[in-house]
């Protein structure tokens, strides 16, 4: 019975669309059930994110299903069916399975790599099972999908490199410091993306945390929320240096730490390198402290700048993981297929092993007398026949599944041999 | 030095080195993998080389530089493999191998000569000798710990990360790499060359003997002076102890080209 997906997703459906189409779980419940009710559909899974709505299932007739599933979708969110209905793509098969294992192995994501979407496949699949709609399709093949995505993530570096500011800044950090434990932060300004930054290199261990602001209360609040110190405005100088990365977004209009403070800074500390994090526009450091020894600073043109050379490396990893998807269907569809064929190999060993028992029994019964040496080569005789005669056609079965021809050779064999379908 | 097992070795160093650059541009886990394995099949290769020799010699295989340059590499070799499993640095070997593999091409096409006269022998001048060995081996991790930290810096001051941004490790993991090594090898070659110029004194007849290696080392000796110096009184760090790095392994390969390359007591 065929597999297949049919949905829409961010590739060729607006927002406006996919944002009417989202379905929440208790709606996804009643949906899953409506849709296997009929019988147009035998097992089903909804995916439904900001980014897709897709159906994957089995049914005799995919195109009905479709059809069923997004009517009652479409009916339930107040959507013309018309307007669905040209944007739906289907995929079938082999389709199907590539189709599910690149949505999971977050390929298909319009951020390439980005952690949410197998969070999303797995709930839509624990819900599926839930509502019992899961059966001897789906959930071998959502379970390999779970397998692949793993391994995508950590065979390629598709989710490695940020693709944020505040985590690139983060990154950088990782980049000129060994480890982010026991540096020392200092936060200028109350900018939300300081905050974030801030937030970041913390959870990487990064600790002490000061906070330095014009308004003294907007410092003590932040340096709560980061579980830091406040420092007055005038200590500027003084904390710059003691701490290793530094991150500025205030609202001045004038640079806020000049080369020459940071000069006076570096003579005292040895060269220990001083990393600047700059995300306010107008920028808070002075675009000259990039010559000083062992000082870096990123404004926050440059930070975009590593974003995009991030995402290209994200995109050069897709092909690598594309590659993978693609070996991975290939073995499923083959393991499939194995298992399509297997029913027929042992209803035709057991016709032949039914027709070498009755023809035994009888020649036997002729000889009633004789010894049991020509009983047992009897008995050798005939199985060693009809191990001769099935070796062909078992071989010529387990190849055909595995070119995809299979179905004809099926037929044929059973056919050929009077096999009674199951 | 057995031909056929050290032919063998350099050809697993080759691979290794292929193997390695590789690794550089395209990471794929099993590329590296390999690069290990040829670099360790590499190495035993090498150590049955090493030994074959001393057997057939009945004495350490170091009386002529090319035989000890060949030990050098051996031990580079193996101090690389040791400090890339330590510091987790893939990349090391993408550039120590192909210092490596210069060095035992050149080792193995200069002829050997017979070696030293016996009545020069004796423990101290192999004592000497495998002291010096280890110190350039760590000279020649350092050179490349120095070579990675500038490239990487390079990478961080245009901002604009390429593939060697994602490659390498951390400014500061390569800094430490090049003080440890420069630590590790500094007193090595220290004791190294004292024992020598002791023993040159009676063997010559005069310290002060025109040799090349003899006099070459220590420019080599006073530039990693100067940077051990600088390192811990004056703070020195990052690129300018980077950039000492090199000039110092600019010397030391000057060195031993001299004893390869000119006449003199050290033999070629």
């Amino acid at each position: 019975m065929p597999l297949f997906v049919a949905g829409l997703s961010h590739r060729n459906a607006p927002v406006e669309l996919r944002e009417r189409l989202a379905v929440e779980e208790d709606k996804l419940r009643e949906l899953l059930r409506d849709v296997t009710a009929t019988g147009t559909v035998e097992e089903a899974l909804i995916l439904s994110t900001c980014n897709r709505v897709e159906v994957y299932g089995v049914a005799p007739a995919p195109g009905e299903a479709r059809a069923l599933a997004f009517r009652h979708l479409c009916q339930h969110r107040g959507v013309s069916p018309a307007l669905v209905e040209p944007l739906l793509y289907t995929h079938l098969e082999e389709d199907a399975i590539r189709h599910a294992f690149r949505v999971a192995s977050s390929l298909d994501s319009m951020m390439i790599g980005e952690p949410q979407i197998l969070g999303q496949v797995k709930e839509a699949f624990a819900l599926a099972q839930a509502c019992a709609t899961i059966g001897p399709s789906l959930h071998p093949l959502f379970t390999q999908a779970f397998a692949v995505a793993k391994r995508v993530r950590n065979e390629t570096e598709i989710a490695r490199h940020a693709v944020s500011v505040a985590f690139a800044a983060v990154e950088l950090a990782k980049k000129i410091f060994a480890g982010l434990a026991r540096k020392a932060v200092l936060l200028v300004g109350a900018g939300k993306m300081g905050e974030l930054a801030a937030r970041h290199l913390v959870e990487q261990g990064a600790f002490p945390v000061y906070v330095v602001n014009r308004t003294w209360a907007r410092a003590q609040e932040m340096a709560r929320a980061l579980s830091g110190t406040a420092l007055p405005w005038d200590e500027l100088e003084t904390a710059l240096a003691g701490v290793d990365i530094v991150i500025t977004s205030t609202g001045a209009a004038e640079p806020v730490i000049t080369r020459a403070a940071v000069q006076r800074v570096t003579n005292g500390r040895r060269a220990r390198p001083l990393f600047f994090i700059d995300i306010a526009v107008p920028r808070d450091v002075e675009a000259g402290v990039d010559s000083l020894g062992g000082v870096y600073r990123y404004d926050i043109d440059d930070l975009k700048q590593v974003v995009d050379a991030n995402i290209r490396e994200r995109h050069r990893e897709a092909h690598r993981a594309e590659a993978l998807v693609e070996r991975e269907a290939g073995k499923f569809v083959a393991r499939l297929r194995d298992v399509e064929v297997i029913p027929t190999i042992v209803s035709l060993r057991e016709r032949l092993e039914e027709i070498r028992l009755g023809e035994l029994r009888k020649a036997l019964a002729r000889l009633a007398d004789a010894p049991p040496e020509t009983r047992q080569a009897l008995e050798a005789l005939s199985s060693a026949i009809v191990n001769k005669i099935l070796h062909a056609p078992i071989t010529k079965l387990r190849e055909s599944s595995r070119a995809g021809a299979h179905r004809t050779w099926l037929e044929l064999v059973h056919e050929l041999f009077g096999l009674t379908r199951k | 030095m057995h031909p056929t097992l050290l032919s063998l070795a350099i050809i697993a160093y080759v691979a290794a080195t292929g193997l390695s650059l590789a690794y550089l541009v395209q990471r794929e886990e099993w590329i590296h993998r390999l690069a290990s394995l040829a670099t360790i099949g590499g190495w035993l290769l090498h150590t049955g080389a090493l030994l074959a020799r001393g057997l057939q010699l009945g004495r350490p295989p170091l009386a002529s530089l090319p035989e000890a340059v060949s030990v050098a590499v051996w031990v580079v070799v193996l101090l690389a493999l040791w400090v890339e499993r330590q510091t987790g640095v893939k990349v090391l070997s993408a550039f120590v191998l192909p210092v490596v593999l210069m060095f035992s091409m050149k080792a193995s096409t200069t002829r050997s000569l017979p070696g030293l006269e016996p009545a020069l022998g004796g423990a101290w001048l192999w004592v000497h000798i495998g002291l010096t060995l280890i110190g350039i081996a760590a000279f020649v991790l350092n050179f490349a710990g120095a070579l990675m930290y500038l490239l990487q810096e390079h990478q961080l001051r245009l901002k604009r990360p390429g593939t060697l941004y994602y490659r390498l490790p951390a400014l500061e993991t390569l800094d430490r790499l090049t003080y440890r090594t420069l630590a590790l090898g500094f007193p090595f070659l220290t004791i190294g060359i004292l024992l020598g110029v002791l023993w040159a004194g009676p063997a010559w007849g005069s310290v002060l003997t025109f040799d090349p290696l003899a006099l070459l080392s220590v420019v080599a000796w006073t530039i990693y002076a100067g940077t051990l110096a600088g390192r811990t009184a004056a703070g020195w760090h990052g690129r300018r102890a980077a950039y000492f790095a090199i000039v110092g392994f600019a010397a030391l390969v000057l060195t031993l080209g001299a004893g390869l390359f000119l006449p003199g007591r050290h033999g070629s």
